[in-house]
């Protein structure tokens, strides 16, 4: 609850203002935080306009001193990924009967042959909150996100 | 309209060599542009003999596929270090 309701909720409490009047106030505030919440959408919208998905492994900093290190920082863009998904339809059928088997197999019901151009548009779009952190024990950052 | 890429850099640090190599790819275009239209009249011709069987309408995709992975390729960059070796490619 924000502070601003519970200053009104408190005034209603002490009858400073009528409950007419805390219900207008609370709907005012309310139809405030619906527009920040739908600006708020819109801005997600345009800046979520993914262009690249990046893979970085960042080694631990003592690690990376002494030079004994691994590190990895991979930029793809989505364009190339999008046509890489296309690509699937070209897959002979014995190939993909064999993939698909083994994808069921790992529990992943997943058939590339019903995959449409619209599957993919929303599979890139989900893409843009994809945000994957993981630090390994050994201090090793592995980054996967979409920028 | 999206543009094609027009240069990539590769990179390889080996333990005690390495070597770099700046690729014009707006060169080579031109030049795939020209071996394409020579060989076309045979692209067409094996298009044409291997549509019965599905494989001309495959390979038709297959190559607008990879001109279209190709025209993608713009911004991509791998960058691998391990110790003192190196593996750096960037398409721009």
């Amino acid at each position: 609850m924000s502070d601003n309701k519970k200053k009104i909720l408190e005034m209603l409490a002490q009858n400073k203002i009528s409950a007419d009047d805390a219900y207008r106030l609370l709907s005012a505030l309310d139809g405030g935080d619906g527009r920040r919440e739908s600006t708020s959408k819109a801005e997600t919208a345009v800046k979520g306009k993914a262009k690249y998905l990046r893979v970085t492994v960042l080694p631990n900093p003592e690690k990376e001193r002494s030079g004994d290190y691994d590190r990895v920082n991979i930029r793809v863009p989505m364009s190339l990924i999008r046509a890489g998904i296309k690509l699937t339809s070209l897959i002979p059928s014995e190939a993909r009967d064999k993939v698909n088997l083994a994808l069921h197999e790992k529990g992943i019901d997943f058939d590339a042959r019903n995959m449409r151009p619209e599957d993919i548009e929303e599979l890139i779009g989900a893409l843009s909150d994809l945000e994957v952190d993981v630090i390994s024990k050994s201090g090793e950052s592995v980054r996967v996100f979409v920028e | 309209m999206k543009r094609p890429p027009m240069l990539m850099h590769m990179r390889i640090q080996g333990q005690r060599r390495g070597f770099g190599l700046w690729l014009p790819l707006f060169l080579l275009l031109p030049l795939a542009l020209v071996v394409f239209i020579i060989l076309s009249p045979l692209i067409l011709m094996a298009t044409i003999i291997l549509w019965p069987s599905g494989w001309g309408k495959r390979a038709l995709f297959t190559l607008r596929a990879a001109i279209e992975i190709f025209w993608s390729m713009r911004g991509l960059s791998i960058d691998v270090h391990s110790g003192r070796q190196c593996v750096s490619i960037s398409v721009v």
